[in-house]
């Protein structure tokens, strides 16, 4: 069987064991390995111990447990609550404002991490529940995690960029600063949708009485809810501070996070062993749903892998003959398809330094073409049916929500995600404005 | 008389792996500080000590697998595992059962790969006495052990549900009581 | 014509890298003079095997053939770290080709591999491993309590001159060294510290290499081997000289690139060591030896055979 063929073989096995509600994990490990029989013989049962290792022993994806705990941490001490009481006491008259501070936060969580599982289940623990306790409309909640989590690797540090830049020989520093300009107008532009949309359906973010009952309240309780909410943004901004100053790793920081947050929660007379317990079992089954899925998912693609689907991109890439132009829009269509079959991290180290090489000599940016990329991850892996940021986001979503609702959940962030990446392909200072003034 | 103690033995079963699996998910919880505590204390003892260890880094891996794998089952048990719902909700309860026939079948088939390939695995590593490659280099058998338990666990888990499906698809009826998942 | 022989061969390198068309190159090589009876296709990195997993991917098949680097595998194959050149070892090419054709590491590392289902051909030298460090190190006494990325082998060394050597994910170094959480970090040659871009977080490099050069194996799965007809292996093994020397030479070059567009970059040298220095370096390395020999039993005789031929 020719890759173009198996390739067809496994998208068709994957839709079918979907369709019946098999268990993600399992089902993809199991259709590789089940179809690599067929195909290639036992030899290929020896995938899953390489991969048992390099999943287990990534230390990049030890961020995962440890800010998925610092997230749990944060929603059931009531820190999380304290954050966003503080928000409301500020614009709480706006229509949509939570769901402001939530985009605002996760934008924090995604300067502390750097790959999109770590930020999705943080901001997720951190900022789902208040939003659905106060009524929002669980598709709008549920987007504004998906965006602002996902954030993670688009604004530094950012694991992808690094491995971008370390495959093209190109500037971190460099990317990491063209990157910013996308996020912001990112950000704005999410803002922006959340705000306009309430207006136009206030059903989506109804006004109740949380939102103004600490407005009511006497000064010393303001005071107290501020006091509060201060001490919890500290918190985030210490593990921030943590980072920049060279205390610890992005990966680590997810840890000085927990401990900030034990201690917070033991200030706040929040702190019981029912709590801690609850926390630690919680997150154990987050972790053990994550990585489950990203061992099956391994498992998947580098059977794929070894089945030479790079070839058949490669092959691809190379025969097109088009205008330049057209082929850098190509480059992003077999990205977003590419997406559809497997994760971030293979994206980048199949794609960039097939296609940066072909993009810089045509005279294009390797800075801009690789933000580029990187944006056009975010979309690919928001998108069904395979987007591991789709997955994250069910693993945290409370029960009753299924992934149909993510799905719808997700479009309009994606169309902002896109109208994003468009804008940087139309007008490319957006990416290499800010690098430029900096550094030259 | 014989059909009661059929009954009477697979509700044991059925129960017993659940309350096993329970014990796998807790213990799987319980490492969860554990974790957080070894990179904080590395963080501490290389800022502000200046003597980063040898060990946190493969210690802090280790536990992260621990968790990672043994909290399966007990996900399957809670229903935590990702599933793409979109047709399966809108189905009968009767053909629910159907399809978790069969996609528990291709999950236990992947999963006795997982067991069967790292029991070559622990053999190798004790033959070799393999280790970490990092300076402090820990054994690595314990690691094989712990992924052939987990799985392990995990296929009892889908057996367990496959025997309620099949109960149910037979008869009509539940084998357990509500509450007893 | 369908090929007789399909085989799958790993390396560390991207696609589209310098190093990773050597690779490609050798995979072509085995094409081509095989009448194509043996068809390659190779395997860049992240293509379905992490870079840990190379040698056991080769023990169970998975990969007929693989260009794995041994620290990776210390755990498994101990002997391995001393193949590669410990620190202190020598970097004259001459010397280590003797070494191990002449004077008895070939048969050692046989049996070594051997004993995991694997099949020696034909070593490689790449380049030696450098230390790259935020501040100027003007003696060996600056390297007191800095801490350095370096693994395995290379971190008791650093010990060894009183560093503190720190585990760190490879992508972790630049951040790492950006914020500080590190004071230098070793790259597995000066094209790796190239492509990870330190030298815009840190400026330094140390003149003095931790080993002379390194020696790196191209390896085959027995079963594989075992099925190709005396022909088809003399090829194989032919293909892998050619490949040793295309190696020598290119990655020479590439080297000195590196270094050239490193210090176009901003890249400084720390100032040349003294004699006491470079005393002291060498004894740090020889000092690992006896360490090293103690805890298996190939290092042992690898490393009875290179201290005979020190004199
Ligand atoms: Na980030
Ligand atoms: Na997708």
């Amino acid at each position: 069987m020719g890759i173009e063929a198996l390739t067809g073989v496994l998208l068709l096995c994957i839709c079918i064991f979907f369709a019946l509600g098999a268990p993600v994990a399992l089902a993809l490990g199991g259709i590789a390995m089940g179809i690599g029989y067929l195909t290639w013989g036992d030899a290929v049962f020896n995938i899953i111990p390489t991969t048992i290792e390099s999943t287990y022993f990534s230390f990049i994806l030890l961020a995962i447990p440890l800010y998925i705990y610092m997230g749990q941490f944060f929603t059931k001490s009531g820190i999380g609550d304290a954050m966003f009481d503080t928000s409301q006491l500020l614009i709480g008259k706006i229509r949509g404002s939570l769901a402001v501070s939530v985009i605002i936060v996760c934008s924090m969580i995604g300067a502390m991490v750097g790959i999109i599982g770590a930020g999705i289940m943080t901001s997720g623990s951190i900022a789902l529940k208040p939003m659905l306790d106060r009524g929002y409309d669980k598709n709008l909640a549920m987007g504004v995690i998906m965006a602002g989590g996902g954030l993670g690797i688009l604004i530094p540090p950012s694991i992808p960029m690094i491995m971008f830049a370390a495959s093209t020989h190109n500037s971190i520093g460099r990317m990491f600063i063209g990157a910013m300009m996308p996020a912001l107008v990112t950000v704005v532009l999410m803002i922006l949708y959340v705000v306009i949309s309430c207006r136009i359906s206030p059903q989506k973010a109804p006004f109740t009485a949380a939102d103004t009952i600490n407005q009511k309240k006497p000064f010393v309780e303001k005071l107290s809810i501020a006091r509060d909410g201060f001490l919890a943004m500290m918190l985030i901004v210490a593990v921030l501070g943590s980072i920049v100053s060279g205390i610890a790793t992005p990966t680590e920081s997810g840890a000085i996070g927990v401990v900030g947050a034990v201690v917070l929660s033991i200030l706040f007379k929040r702190f019981k062993v029912k709590m801690f317990l609850e926390v630690g079992l919680q997150t154990a089954l987050l972790v053990s749903v994550a990585m489950w899925i990203i061992f099956g998912a391994s498992v998947f693609s580098n059977f794929h892998l070894l089945m030479g689907v790079q070839s058949m991109v490669s092959d691809f890439a190379v025969n097109l003959d088009l205008p330049p132009i057209m082929i850098i829009m190509m480059f992003q269509v077999i990205m977003l398809l590419l997406g559809f079959v497997i994760d971030e991290f293979i994206i980048v180290l199949m794609c960039a330094p097939l296609f940066t090489p072909i993009a810089v000599s045509f005279g294009y940016d390797p800075i801009w073409f690789g933000v580029l990329m990187i944006l056009n991850i975010l979309i690919a892996v928001q998108t069904p049916p395979y987007g591991f940021a789709l997955f994250y986001l069910k693993g945290i979503a409370p029960v009753g929500i299924g992934m149909g609702d993510i799905y719808k959940s997700v479009i309009p962030f994606v169309m902002i995600n896109f109208t994003v990446l468009v804008l940087c392909m139309i007008f490319p200072q957006i990416v290499l404005w800010l690098p430029t003034l900096i550094l030259g | 008389m014989g059909v009661i103690m059929l009954l009477s033995f697979l509700r044991g079963f059925c129960k017993k792996i659940d309350f096993i699996a329970m014990l796998a998910g807790y213990a799987a919880s319980y490492m969860m500080p554990v974790l957080a505590l070894i990179v904080a204390s590395e963080v501490f003892s290389r800022y502000f000590l200046n003597k980063p260890t040898v060990w946190a880094f493969d210690l802090s891996l280790f536990l992260f697998g621990y968790i990672a794998i043994l909290g399966g089952a007990y996900a399957h048990q809670k229903r935590a595992h990702i599933v793409v719902d979109i047709l399966y909700v809108r189905v009968s309860p009767r053909t629910k059962r159907i399809f978790n026939l069969i996609s528990y079948s291709l999950g236990i088939f992947f999963l006795v790969l997982i067991v069967y390939i790292c029991q070559e695995k622990l053999v190798d590593a004790f033959k070799f006495g393999t280790r970490r490659q990092s300076e402090w280099a820990p054994y690595m058998h314990h690691f094989w052990i712990m992924t052939i338990v987990g799985s392990t666990l995990f296929i009892a888990q889908l057996v367990r549900d496959m025997i309620v499906d099949i109960f149910y698809l037979c008869t009509g009826t539940d084998l357990l009581k509500k509450g007893e998942l | 014509a369908a090929a007789e022989h399909n085989w799958r061969f790993g390396n560390l390198y991207g696609r589209g890298t310098a190093f990773g068309a050597l690779y490609e190159d050798l995979g072509k090589n085995i094409d081509e003079m095989s009448d194509g009876k043996i068809k390659v296709q190779v395997l860049f990195a992240g293509e379905g095997v992490g870079t840990s997993g190379m040698l056991s991917a080769c023990k169970s098949g998975l990969l007929t053939m693989v260009a794995p680097f041994q620290s990776m595998h210390a755990g498994e194959l101990p002997a391995g770290i001393v193949e590669i050149g410990l620190p202190g070892g020598t970097s004259d090419t001459d010397e280590l080709y003797s070494l191990f054709h002449d004077k008895g590491w070939g048969p050692i590392l046989d049996t070594a591999y051997g004993e995991h289902g694997l099949v020696r051909l034909e070593p490689y030298i790449q380049p030696p491993v450098y230390i790259l460090t935020k501040k100027k190190i003007n003696s060996v006494e600056d390297f007191k309590g800095l801490k350095i990325r370096a693994p395995g082998a290379y971190g008791k060394f650093l010990r060894k001159l009183g560093a503190s050597p720190v585990s760190l994910a490879w992508s972790e170094i630049y951040t790492s060294l950006a914020t500080g959480v590190i004071d230098g970090a070793i790259g597995s040659n000066m094209i790796d510290h190239r492509d990870g871009n330190h030298v815009e977080v840190a400026t330094y490099m140390y003149p003095l290499p931790l080993a002379g050069a390194q020696v790196l194996p191209i390896l085959v799965n027995q079963k594989a081997w075992n099925k190709l007809s005396d022909d088809l292996k003399a090829v194989v093994m032919k293909a892998t000289v050619m490949h040793a020397k295309a190696q020598l030479e290119m990655s020479r070059k590439w080297e000195s690139e590196a270094v050239t567009e490193m210090e176009s970059k901003g890249l400084l040298w720390s100032p040349e060591p003294s004699d006491a220095d470079k005393a002291a370096w060498t004894a740090a390395g020889e000092s690992l030896w006896g360490e090293y020999a103690n805890e298996d039993k190939y290092s042992k005789q690898l490393i009875e055979v290179m201290k005979k031929n020190k004199k």
